[in-house]
């Protein structure tokens, strides 16, 4: 029995990757591991071979620079081929592919779930592992955006992404295999890249193109531009102008250009989300605020949402387009009920169908829309978790809603929670109730309504906000039974991105209500692997969804990465006491991400997917903060250890866009595309 | 060359007996320069692996009380390493092992471990024979100083 290492030596041949590229391969059986073993050298990679996983994991834990890739077989005496790839996507955030020769569905929905970037079936053919690189270079974009603005690596550079990332960046152009989910990634990435033409993109199809300096966006620079843009109005942000107000070296006018065309889809997104949520509000019969009526319609409107035939429209469509379309739906089929509220937000609703942008700018002015958007969003957000079963669509919502919604959330909680965090709370509740009737869906609009009202206030208000609804969600959510947490705290911004179905959601927390709000949560299904979804709303939430031990499903890493939030104190403060309300009322251990992200600032090792949502933290959208997802995780852990929220995340994440991915394949996949195209803030890493 | 025609009648036999399908041949393909024995290192590898879980499964289906989950997880392996190579009848017959495995049935299980055996002990006698005649196709195409 081979037990070895052979080595690859480290940056042998990186340069022509995929030439070159580093694999660990672990396989108990020896047959199968020699000819793997074959195979792989015949395409030219670096191979280390060990037949026990333990040896494998002290490989990589030794040197985690000296791999690329692990594939890894799924029965092992020594450990579970699950296990392995958890710790794997968490420790280490490389890209995970298992092997088996069983195929069935629900073993290789399994392996998704719990992070793997891809499963393959023994005998392995050599076609099959020829694109194995392209989970490299994946995850490498992926975690590329979270970089600083001075970055001005190439795209090219070679890869140690993960392919599986959703993230928005570029992709190598590497042409989809097979409709497996993991491949879906890869499609979303394509088109990510095709859309994203400006000058943030990456393109690194030609590693020898010339350099040219990319512009990313990191949490701070985006923070700045939000601000910017909301100081200017959304109406009137023009480039030109932006780019004085942000007053950043290098940055030229087409960056923020590009940058603001895809904030403003993003808002419309949200917005189309809020409005579901206003409806939801509205119907409840919101009371003063806007934004808190926003959000009960948002909730009930929400509900009525998951209807099969709404939610089939939002699967439909994915996130990218239908964002009109649902959130037309929504706002037919909710009630949108609200006395002098529904109005508002019906008008609400129907610029959530548009741009969010006038949302945006106006928000202060207008806190029924911008309520109105948020809830839409999250009610989108929310029903299309709760119509997967609640993970992934979730997972889905969440990813899409984050890109449009940290904008959006955070400029309608501020602007429409006002001080009434506490009043917030109460209709949150009463918003919630509603969505607690329906099923999933209302999960999702706990959701939404939660990142609706956390919003309220500007600097604080969202994180307050949030937290009322949240915790009304929370426990409301429990009512609904199999929701996830998605339902749970929405912050603001929060984009519960994975539902569980079996968390309470944050809801949970709800009782923690009062303080700041959270700014979301991020459910992660405790398989989820690495994935850390980052929130848009300024929480980055690292997710290692990687090859979830839940599911190798999605194990997209989703990395929050609360950048925001650490700059907010008070968001932290408030977060971080939610969290541990959240968590401690949440079973699952669901972490606030707030806490996470306070911790998150500084850590987050396992970067899987860094979404930096950079909100902007500075207009006082809390709701970023707020906003942070609540992470749910099967870990049973510390709820409010960073790790265990992120390994939460992760899970959660995973299991939610395993689910998604598995129930609405094509739905997922366009989700993914639009994602990644729209979403330079959002990064779902899956 | 009466080894070369004899390997090739050998091979022919198995893959039209189904005793080996198209993954044996991506293997030999797979042999070039750089891995001159690659066919050698496998078969033999899967020999001797598969001997040594055969035996494994027959003491444990010899206890009075079948631990299930373990004969499970061997026949797994050997289903395993049996499609790696290409054993097709070894691999179909762990199938079948294997749904007697989960319906608990000591009987089944231990009729088709004979099955197994004896697929596994006709491939490996055939598998051995083509080494030596690979080895002597070899060594008259390279005779050795």
């Amino acid at each position: 029995m081979r037990t070895e290492e052979r080595n690859g030596v480290a940056g042998a041949g990186r340069d022509q990757f995929p030439v070159g590229m580093r694999v660990l391969a672990v396989d108990d059986d020896p047959v199968c591991l020699k000819v793997l073993e074959t195979l792989l050298r015949r395409c030219q990679y670096h191979v280390t071979t060990t037949n026990q996983a333990v040896i494998a994991l002290r490989m990589l834990r030794e040197n985690r620079e000296m791999f690329d890739l692990v594939i890894s077989d799924v029965h092992m005496p020594d450990m579970d081929g699950f296990k392995l790839l958890e710790l794997v996507g968490l420790e280490m955030d490389l890209p995970v592919i298992m092997l088996s020769v069983n195929g069935e569905t629900k073993t290789v929905m399994k392996g998704i779930t719990h992070g793997a970037c891809d499963y393959l079936l023994k005998p392995v053919r050599i076609e099959e592992l020829r694109n194995i690189w392209q989970h490299v270079v994946r995850r490498k974009f992926s975690t590329r955006e979270c970089v600083t603005l001075d970055t001005y690596e190439e795209c090219n550079k070679p890869l140690s992404a993960d392919s599986d990332y959703a993230y928005g960046q570029v992709t190598c152009g590497s042409p989809d295999q097979s409709g497996r989910p993991s491949k879906k990634r890869k499609e979303y990435h394509s088109e990510e890249e095709d859309e994203d033409e400006d000058s943030n993109g990456q393109d690194n199809d030609d590693p020898s193109a010339p350099k040219r300096p990319r512009v990313v966006w990191s949490v701070e620079l985006h923070r700045k531009f939000v601000a910017a843009v909301n100081h200017l109005g959304i109406d009137k942000a023009v480039p030109k102008r932006i780019l004085e107000l942000m007053n950043v070296e290098k940055l030229t006018r087409e960056n923020v250009a590009s940058h603001l065309q895809k904030y403003r889809l993003y808002l419309r997104r949200l917005s189309a989300v809020a409005s579901q949520q206003a409806g939801i509000v509205a119907a409840l019969g919101g009371r003063d605020p806007f934004l808190r009526m926003d959000a009960f319609e948002g909730l009930q409107g929400y509900q009525a949402f998951t209807s099969p035939a709404a939610l089939s429209s939002f699967s439909a469509h994915g996130l990218s387009s239908p964002r009109n379309n649902q959130a037309a739906v929504v706002i037919q089929g909710r009630s949108i009920h609200t006395g002098s509220v529904s109005s508002t937000t019906n008008n609400s609703i129907g610029d959530a169908n548009k741009y969010h942008l006038s949302l945006q700018g106006n928000q202060h002015g207008k806190l029924a829309q911008g309520l109105a958007t948020s809830l839409g969003q999250a009610q989108l957000q929310q029903k299309w978790m709760n119509e997967d079963n609640g993970d992934l669509s979730a997972i889905l919502c969440g990813n899409s809603l984050v890109k449009g919604m940290p904008s959006t959330l955070r400029s309608v909680t501020s602007s429409t929670l006002l001080p009434q965090d506490q009043v917030e709370c109460t209709q949150a509740k009463v918003a919630i109730q509603p969505s607690i009737r329906a099923p999933p869906a209302s999960l999702e609009l706990l959701e939404g309504a939660v990142g609706a009202s956390s919003d309220p206030l500007e600097s604080r208000v969202s994180q307050q906000g949030a937290l009322p609804l949240c915790g009304f969600s929370g426990s409301r959510l429990p009512v609904h039974g199999p929701f996830n947490n998605n339902g749970a705290t929405r912050l603001g911004d929060a984009f519960s991105a994975s539902f569980r179905p079996t968390n309470d959601l944050t809801v949970a927390r709800g009782s923690k209500v009062g303080a700041s709000s959270f700014g979301g949560t991020i459910h992660l299904s405790p398989d989820t692997e690495q994935k850390y979804w980052s929130f848009g709303s300024g929480n980055s939430f690292r997710q290692k969804a990687d090859e979830s031990s839940a599911d190798s499903l999605l194990d997209p890493k989703l990395v929050w990465s609360s950048s925001q939030l650490t700059s907010n104190v008070d968001a932290h403060h408030s977060m971080s006491q939610r969290s541990n309300n959240c968590s401690i009322n949440i079973g699952h251990g669901a972490r606030m991400f707030g806490q996470i992200s306070a911790n998150a600032s500084p850590v987050v090792p396992q970067a899987k997917i860094d979404f930096l949502f950079s909100g902007d933290t500075s207009m006082a959208r809390n709701a970023s903060e707020s906003s942070i997802p609540r992470l749910q995780t099967e870990l049973s852990s510390s709820t409010c250890s960073f790790d265990g929220l992120l390994n939460s995340m992760i899970k959660v994440v995973t299991q939610l866009i395993s689910l998604y991915l598995v129930y609405h394949p094509s739905y997922f996949k366009e989700q993914n595309q639009f994602l990644e195209a729209r979403n330079p803030f959002l990064f779902i890493i899956i | 060359m009466a080894a070369a025609m004899q390997l090739n009648t050998l091979m022919s036999n198995m893959f039209a007996t189904g005793l080996l399908d198209d993954q044996f041949q991506q293997l030999q393909m797979l042999q070039d320069p750089s891995a001159p024995d690659f066919v050698a290192e496998v078969v033999t590898l899967f020999c001797e692996d598969g001997e040594r879980i055969i035996g494994e499964l027959a003491k444990l289906l010899d206890k009075p009380a079948v631990d299930f989950d373990k004969v499970d997880a061997f026949v797994h392996q050997l289903k395993g390493s049996s499609a790696s190579v290409g054993a097709q009848r070894v691999k179909n017959t762990c199938i079948q092992f294997r749904e007697f495995c989960q319906g608990k049935s000591r009987d089944g299980c231990l009729k088709t471990l004979d099955a197994v055996r004896n697929d596994f002990y006709d491939l490996r006698s055939k598998f051995q024979t083509m080494l030596q005649l690979e080895q002597q196709v070899q060594a008259s195409f390279y005779p050795k100083q």
